[in-house]
Parts: structure tokens; C-alpha cells; sequence
């Protein structure tokens, strides 16, 4: 197989970094920053914008990403040992996960796909969710007037026992010293789609300790189907549906993350995670992926005080009405 | 102190409550100006009052009311007359069936706050910029007093006056040595009440501001973080119980721990001790030990009833039978300080370090002004509450002696039934029969009015006095109250909410965790021997006299009290959870009740009853 010399259809995601992100979306390109950081991360590889291009020309899969598709899947079951591992296929839009934007829900994931044709037909999924209705209002609602452009990212699938969402500050408060965690059981979707009440914690950066928790009625989940492609909805048993679905282990394991996330990118982060049934903590926790949060409460408005006017203050002087 | 509005009260009248059945007339125990009354109905009725179980949780003996008109006579010269701290006067009490309510009295013309305000930046800003080298001073003129206090004679009336009276012309007879000695321990205890609240405000305030800034930038901070980026090392309130472990150490070491059984009294323990050569050292060794750290009070100090260790030794020596029992399980009793050091510059970095630049400054300079007020804020309550204020109670204890010897009462602790003007009148009478021999009508006046009163208080005692009485609030904005007592405008909408009863009591979360267990409610000073291991104190207000309690029980509600009490303090150093400020626990909640707390939201659920 050879690849047209120039064109950058295909790279795997530990080869790309921010730098990428105009050529191959956000997501893929913070998969790549995560990496270099240390984070664990399912391998795999991302299709550039053009790939996505040339698909649109040619109004079909192209013979050359397919072929880029083969090689680097081939890859992936020398890497794992197995014959056709199990993949997610999620979209990757240029300018997708931006501070200012993110194009949330507006694009595909397609989870635990085996062998080349069915992840071909989801990356044309994927090409194709730019298009929708929905996709093509919410562009015209930002003003965004460019012309749209998808990358897709290809990854090993996590077969979860437990997955979900951090913030590393709390998104609801601001407050930059704790981690917020969602979790549930099984693969990502219950709790990203809002299927389920998660469980919730929040974790302190400075001790560790679990400042809070509400454990939630987890009372479905996402598992891979045993006997078709794709995932399975099942009932989670009353008595599973409300324990504990993270132990310490995984929780600090999960801290750990969200703190190299924190500093890698240098602003906050919205971070999709998933503990493998197997293996144990922290070597069984993966991101798959990482974006700027774009709902945090603002921070408390800082003007330049001193401590003593501070305590003043507290004792009525500088008030309204008081002359001060 | 409190805005309100022109509509019905979610809270009793204080008009419209009864007397306590069998306690009609109790007013009369009370000073005139005391009691809720008719005269000043207009202004009284319409004012927020609550209930300051912190300090008063029980009725009130007529000699302590001393304790209520010294410290609200000091506090509202430096919070008012000296400070001027600019939307807040003094604290205005009233007393209802025994029970001390409080009210603050605001400053609302904007002219006069401006004109406060320039006094208060002035002369807080002096203090804060001369903090510890003040408080040094302090420190000596507290010392200073309990010296004098020590030294104060109560003389006695003897049959014929010494020669040196007769032949020295400059000594004084026995009946004016009597009144002044009297006089003179009241005014010793006016001085220490004025000394304890010279700092106070101030301290708390700056201590607040800390904390309050910290919530503000980092809205979810634990409450304990915040306290152990500002409490010191090695504070004087901890020494106490580090004596108490070293003489634990020490009785194992010398072998004679042996006497230490449980079901021995403190004094069977010293008999047993005083059997051996090593026992008698080691009784010789806890002599030493006694001044200053045996000082500290069974309870919070404000009644005369809480005695220091050295009169009721049961409180330490029930801790070193604990300790002794720890050490043998092998146990280490070592408060690690350093690691408490260092976990306190790592939490100050890291919280630090989380800031935005613009919030940096401020928390740094915060947190050291914090630290500087710390050491007044946690060690007043030893030299004053306890130090002082239990032998002051002792002092008071002679005079009730000399009474008792003329037959004026039936046993010194009488003295704490008479009101303290009524001593100063049953002396005058004692002193001028004893001058002229005539016949005293004390011994048939005062005794009956005793006996009257010790009843009375009795039937009090079981009466639940209303969180808050008069006017609500819409909205709570004075400093003191929110900053000392921990009443907010949520606790008063709490109150409000609450007030047909239920299962559910909200409090401030003082101390993070969840616990169940079995609760223990503790009222008087007694009760603390009760305590079982493992089960939940249920108390008007948590003490850090109590610490030696604090390994034994799991968690602690109380009914009033802020985050910032000393005693919430001492509850996160062991890291115990504790809701505070629930309003009414020790009337809700019964010994033997399953409940379950949550420091981390200061939720407290009666399981079963």
C-alpha cells in the first residue's frame, strides 16, 4: 500500500499534538497532547480534514483512506494479539472541543465496531453527521460561516466496568481546588447522554479526600453485545444500581489525571474517562477524551485589595452608606 | 443587628410566654432591669432575640448573672466605646424563666456609621498592626491579675481584733477588710471580663475574614483546611492533655499504672498511689504539673458550678486512665507537631498556589494575619475562662464560707443562690452585727430564700427555651452575632422552619464525615462521665474543656455554636464530624437514640427513637 506523497490522511494519535488540531479536530489532537503527557490513553489513529475532503469529492469512501483505515486497524490487532479488536469510531470536527464552542452532541460516537467495513461505515457516519439538520443550524447560529471540516478518531474500545465524566475544578461552584466526578457503570454513554444518575464526587486536589459524594441510581448500562456489533442497554440490579461504583483506588487514580490534564493544557478540563473490567487502578484507567470546560462559574471577581481593608470590611467600614 | 418586617413572627412573643409551672415569680431571682418588662414592651417586642446557649445553657443561678452583666458591660465598651466598630453597638440581654436571649443593637443613621468608621480604621487598624507585641502585653496583665486574685485574703471576723490593729494605727478593722475584700473580687472579675474582650472582635474578625475569603475563591474548601492553615503548633489549650499523655507515659514507666482501675474514684487512685515510693513520685510529679495546667474547666466556665481539674479531678484522671489503656494497646499518644507543621505550610502552598494571581496576595496576607490573631483567639479562653474564672468562683466560695460559718447559709455553695448585691447586703448585715453583737436576722432571712431558689432552678432546668423569641429577622447582618454565634439569616429561616419539631436537624458543618450512631445528650457536667465510647455528644455547646471526651465519642451536634468556636476546633483536630448550631438538638434528640451526622453538610437525622 502506498500513500500519496504529501496528502496527511491518517496519523496515529501519539504522533499528533495541538498543533494538529486545525488538520485533524480537537479531539484527536488532545488525545495526542494527553499521551505525550504521560495520561493513558486507548491507542488508535485519527483521519485528517483531508481525508474528510477527498471523501467529498469523490462522494464515496476513497480507496487510500481505506487503505490507510486497513493498515493502521492491522496495527491495532498486532498491538492487542487479537483478530479484530473492538474500536470506537467518534467524530472529531475542526474546531469541535474549542474554549468557545463544543458543537456538543451535534456529532457521532459509534462504539465497539470490529473489522474494517463496519468502522468504514461509521467514519462515514461520522463525515455525514456534519451535514445534519441540527449540525448545519447550530454552525448558522454561531456565525460560524467557514467551510466545515471533519476529522474522525479511531480507537480501542475499553470494555468499562465503571465510566464517566471529570471536571477538574467544580463546575457548579468554580472552585479550582477540587475535581468533580461522575460515574456509572459500564461504557460512557449512560452518563454522558444522561440515561442515568451518576454518582458524584468531589475530591480535593490539596488532601485527596472525598469532600462529598451522592451516590446515584445507576439502574442501566451500556455493555458490548455479545452477539452483534455495537452495545447493549441492559437493567442494572436495584442493589448494584445504588453502591459505590468508584473505591479510593480508582478515585485518586482518577485525581491523578485530571491534575496532569489541569496542567498539560493549562486551563480547566472536561475529560471522558473509563476503567477497564480488567487490571486495577491507576494502570486500568483511560481518557478517551479532553476538552476545555466552557461552563465553568466564573471565578469571584478579583479587584485589587489589601487584607487589611478586607477585615475593614467585615466590620461595616466601606459599605454602602458609609462614606467610605 | 437584624432588619424585620411588619408581620407575624414565625417566633414566640416574649410577653407571651407562661412561667415555667411552679416557678411563677422566678423575676425575682433576676435584676429589675433584667426581665422582659411591660415598660419597655414597645421596643422589646419587636426586636430578634435568641437564645445564647453557647454560654448560658441553663437557667440561670442569681450569683452568675454576673457572668452575663460583666462580659456584655465589657464587650460593648471596646465593640462600641472604644473600637466603634461602625453598624454595631453592644448586646442587649433579657432573661425568660432562667434562660439568658440576646439582642444586638445596630447603628442604622449612615452619618453616625461613617463617623464610627473613622474611629474603628484608626484604632483596629493600631491593634492589628501591633498584635503580638499587645497580646504580649495582655498575656502579662492576665497573669498579673490571677496573681492578685491568688493573694486576695478573705479575712475573718475574729472574737477581739489583733494587737497590730489596736496598737499600729494603720490597720483596718475586720468589718471594712470584710466589704472590701468583697469589692474588691467583684472588681477583679469586671477586670478580667474587660481584658478577655479587648482582643476578641478584633481576633474573630480577622480570623473570619480569612476564612471567608477562602470560601469565596474556593467555594467547596473543607472547613478544616481552613483551620489547619491558621492554628498554631504548639498552643497552650492542647498542653493540658499533652501533660495528662506524658503522665500516662510516665505511670507505665515507673509501674505504677496499676492504680489506675476505672472503677476508682480519683481519690481511691491517689490512696492506691500514695502506697509506694514510685507512686508517691510520681503524685509528686502531678503536683507540678497542676499550676497552670490543671486549670482548665469541666465545662465552659461561665457558671459557678464548672470547677477546674484540680477540685474535680475526675475529667483528667478518667483521660489517664484512657491514655494509660491506649498505651498498653500500643497506641502512640504523640501529637506528631511536625507532621502537623508541614501538612499546614503544604495546604497554605497549595491552596495558594490554586488562586488566581489577583487572589494570591490577599490569601497570603490573610492567612498571616490570621496566624498572628490565632494565638488570643485560642488561648483567652485558658487564662480567662478557665484559669481566672475557676478560682474567681472560689474566691466567691470563702465569702459563702464566712456566711455559712454566721449561719447566714447552710453551706457556702448557698452564696451562688443570692445575687451578688444581695451578698454585698448580707455581709454589710454580717460585719455590723458582728461590730455591734447584736442579734442577726440573716440566718432567718436568707436560708429559706435558698432553698425557694435551688427548687426553682430545678423546675427550670427541665423547661426547652425556644431557639429565638420576637421579631424575625429577614435578614441577620450583624458581624458579632453571625461571627460568635454562627446566627445567620439561614439559621434563623432554619429555626423558623423547624419550629413544630421533626427529624431533620440543619446545622452548620463544622467538621466533615458521616457517622451513625448512638446519641448521647450531655446538659451538665456530670453527664460527661457517662459518655460510652463510640457514641455521638449531643451538647448546648461543644467546649475545648471537654477535649479529653473527644477520643471517646464519633461525632458531635450541638445546638448553638459557628465554625469558628473553639470548640469546632478542637472537634477537626481530632477529626471528629460536628454540626453545629443545630438550634435545638438537646431537645429533640434523646440519650440512646440512633442518629446519624454529617459534618459534611451539617445535616443531623434522628434514626429511631
Amino acid at each position: 500500500m502506498s500513500i500519496a506523497a504529501g496528502a496527511d490522511y491518517a496519523r496515529a494519535l501519539s504522533e499528533l499534538s495541538s498543533a494538529d488540531e486545525s488538520s485533524f479536530g480537537g479531539k484527536s489532537a488532545a488525545l495526542g497532547e494527553l499521551l505525550a503527557a504521560g495520561v493513558r490513553v486507548p491507542p488508535g489513529f485519527a483521519l485528517s480534514r483531508q481525508a474528510f475532503r477527498l471523501a467529498r469529492e469523490q462522494r464515496a469512501m476513497p480507496q487510500v483512506v481505506r487503505e490507510e483505515i486497513t493498515l493502521r486497524y492491522a496495527a491495532l490487532e498486532e498491538l492487542t494479539g487479537l483478530r479484530e479488536p473492538p474500536v470506537a469510531v467518534r467524530s472529531s470536527a475542526v474546531g469541535e472541543d474549542s474554549a468557545t464552542a463544543t458543537f456538543a452532541g451535534q456529532q457521532e460516537t459509534v462504539l465497539w465496531l470490529r473489522g474494517v467495513d463496519p468502522i468504514c461505515l461509521a467514519v462515514q457516519v461520522c463525515w455525514d453527521s456534519l451535514y445534519s439538520v441540527e449540525a448545519v443550524r447550530y454552525r448558522e447560529h454561531m456565525g460560524v460561516d467557514q467551510e466545515p471540516a471533519m476529522g474522525v478518531a479511531i480507537q480501542l474500545m475499553v470494555d468499562a466496568a465503571v465510566s464517566g465524566v471529570l471536571f477538574t475544578c467544580n463546575p457548579l461552584s468554580g472552585d479550582p481546588s477540587m475535581v468533580a466526578i461522575n460515574a456509572s457503570w459500564g461504557l460512557g454513554s449512560a452518563v454522558v447522554g444522561g440515561e442515568v444518575t451518576p454518582d458524584d464526587y468531589l475530591i480535593s486536589k490539596v488532601t485527596r479526600e472525598v469532600v462529598r459524594e451522592r451516590l446515584g441510581a445507576k439502574t442501566i448500562e451500556y455493555v458490548p453485545d455479545a452477539s452483534l456489533p455495537g452495545v447493549a442497554l441492559r437493567d442494572v440490579p436495584a442493589e448494584r444500581a445504588t453502591a459505590r461504583c468508584l473505591d479510593e483506588h480508582a478515585l485518586t487514580a482518577l485525581l491523578d489525571v485530571a491534575r496532569v490534564a489541569e496542567r498539560h493544557f493549562g486551563c480547566h478540563q472536561d475529560v471522558e474517562w473509563a476503567i477497564a473490567r480488567t487490571g486495577a487502578p491507576p494502570e486500568n484507567v483511560f481518557v478517551v477524551q479532553s476538552r476545555p470546560v466552557t461552563t465553568v462559574a466564573p471565578p469571584a471577581p478579583v479587584t485589587p485589595v489589601s487584607a487589611i481593608s478586607l477585615v475593614m470590611a467585615r466590620f461595616g467600614v466601606g459599605k454602602p452608606g458609609t462614606g467610605d | 443587628m437584624a432588619t424585620t418586617t411588619a408581620r407575624p413572627s414565625a417566633f414566640p412573643s416574649p410577653f407571651a410566654i407562661d412561667a415555667v409551672d411552679g416557678c411563677e415569680g422566678w423575676q425575682e431571682m433576676y435584676p429589675y432591669y433584667a426581665v422582659f418588662d411591660e415598660r419597655r414592651r414597645d421596643t422589646d417586642e419587636n426586636r430578634f432575640w435568641f437564645w445564647n446557649s453557647m454560654h448560658f445553657p441553663f437557667p440561670m443561678p442569681a450569683f452568675d448573672v454576673i457572668c452575663i452583666d460583666s462580659p456584655y458591660q465589657a464587650v460593648g465598651s471596646w465593640q462600641n466605646r472604644v473600637f466603634a466598630v461602625p453598624p454595631a453597638m453592644g448586646i442587649d440581654y433579657r432573661i425568660v424563666n432562667g434562660y439568658v436571649y440576646i439582642s444586638g443593637n445596630p447603628v442604622t443613621d449612615p452619618e453616625k456609621i461613617a463617623e464610627r468608621a473613622e474611629f474603628f480604621q484608626a484604632r483596629a487598624g493600631y491593634y492589628y498592626a501591633n498584635w503580638s507585641e499587645l497580646y504580649g502585653k495582655w498575656q502579662r496583665k492576665m497573669e498579673r491579675l490571677i496573681a492578685e486574685l491568688g493573694e486576695l485574703q478573705v479575712p475573718e471576723l475574729p472574737e477581739y481584733e489583733a494587737d497590730e490593729v489596736a496598737y499600729d494605727g494603720e490597720r483596718n478593722t475586720a468589718f471594712y477588710e470584710v466589704l472590701d475584700a468583697y469589692g474588691r473580687v467583684l472588681r477583679l472579675g469586671d477586670l478580667m471580663w474587660q481584658h478577655h474582650f479587648e482582643f476578641l472582635l478584633l481576633g474573630y474578625g480577622a480570623h473570619a475574614t480569612f476564612a471567608e475569603f477562602c470560601k469565596s475563591h474556593l467555594p467547596d474548601i473543607p472547613d478544616q483546611h481552613i483551620a489547619q492553615m491558621v492554628a498554631g503548633i504548639d498552643v497552650l489549650l492542647f498542653k493540658p492533655d499533652s501533660e495528662l499523655r506524658r503522665l500516662a507515659a510516665l505511670a507505665i514507666e515507673t509501674g505504677v499504672d496499676g492504680a489506675f482501675a476505672s472503677d476508682r474514684t480519683p481519690a481511691e487512685i491517689d490512696a492506691e498511689l500514695a502506697k509506694s515510693e514510685s507512686g508517691r513520685a510520681w503524685l509528686a510529679e502531678l503536683e507540678q504539673v497542676k499550676d497552670p495546667w490543671f486549670n482548665m474547666a469541666t465545662g465552659d466556665g461561665l457558671y459557678h458550678y464548672y470547677r477546674n481539674w484540680i477540685d474535680d479531678p475526675r475529667i483528667p484522671y478518667a483521660s489517664l486512665t484512657a491514655h494509660i489503656e491506649a498505651l498498653r494497646g500500643g497506641t502512640s499518644l504523640e501529637r506528631p507537631t511536625a507532621e502537623i507543621a508541614l501538612e499546614r505550610e503544604r495546604l497554605a502552598q497549595e491552596y495558594g498556589a490554586l488562586l488566581d494571581d489577583g487572589a494570591r496576595g490577599p490569601f497570603e496576607e490573610l492567612l498571616a494575619l490570621a496566624r498572628t490573631v490565632f494565638p488570643y483567639v485560642e488561648e483567652h479562653k485558658f487564662y480567662c475562662d478557665y484559669w481566672f474564672l475557676t478560682r474567681w468562683w472560689n474566691k466567691i466560695r470563702e465569702f459563702g464560707a464566712l456566711l455559712t460559718l454566721h449561719g447566714f447559709l447552710e453551706e457556702s455553695e448557698d452564696i451562688f443562690q443570692l445575687t451578688r448585691h444581695e451578698v454585698s447586703t448580707a455581709l454589710d448585715e454580717l460585719v455590723l452585727t458582728w461590730a455591734t453583737g447584736g442579734v442577726a436576722l440573716g440566718p432567718k432571712h436568707w436560708p429559706p430564700i435558698v432553698v425557694e431558689r435551688k427548687r426553682r432552678l430545678e423546675r427550670l432546668a427541665a423547661w426547652t427555651p425556644p431557639p429565638a423569641i420576637g421579631a424575625t429577622p429577614d435578614v441577620v447582618t450583624d458581624p458579632m452575632t453571625i461571627m460568635l454565634w454562627g446566627v445567620t439569616t439561614e439559621r434563623v429561616q432554619e429555626w423558623a422552619s423547624h419550629k413544630d419539631g421533626g427529624l431533620v436537624l440543619n446545622g452548620a458543618a463544622a467538621s466533615p464525615g458521616l457517622v451513625e450512631g448512638i446519641a448521647r445528650v450531655i446538659s451538665s457536667v456530670d453527664g460527661i462521665t457517662e459518655v460510652q465510647e463510640g457514641e455521638i455528644l449531643v451538647c448546648g455547646s461543644t467546649s475545648p474543656a471537654w477535649a479529653p471526651i473527644f477520643p471517646k465519642v464519633r461525632a458531635t451536634v450541638t445546638d448553638i455554636g459557628g465554625v469558628m468556636s473553639h470548640a469546632a476546633i478542637v472537634c477537626r483536630e481530632y477529626k471528629l464530624p460536628a454540626v453545629v448550631g443545630t438550634g435545638r438538638a438537646t431537645a429533640v434528640i434523646r440519650t440512646g437514640q440512633r442518629i446519624r451526622v454529617d459534618g459534611s453538610t451539617g445535616v443531623v437525622t434522628v434514626l429511631e427513637s
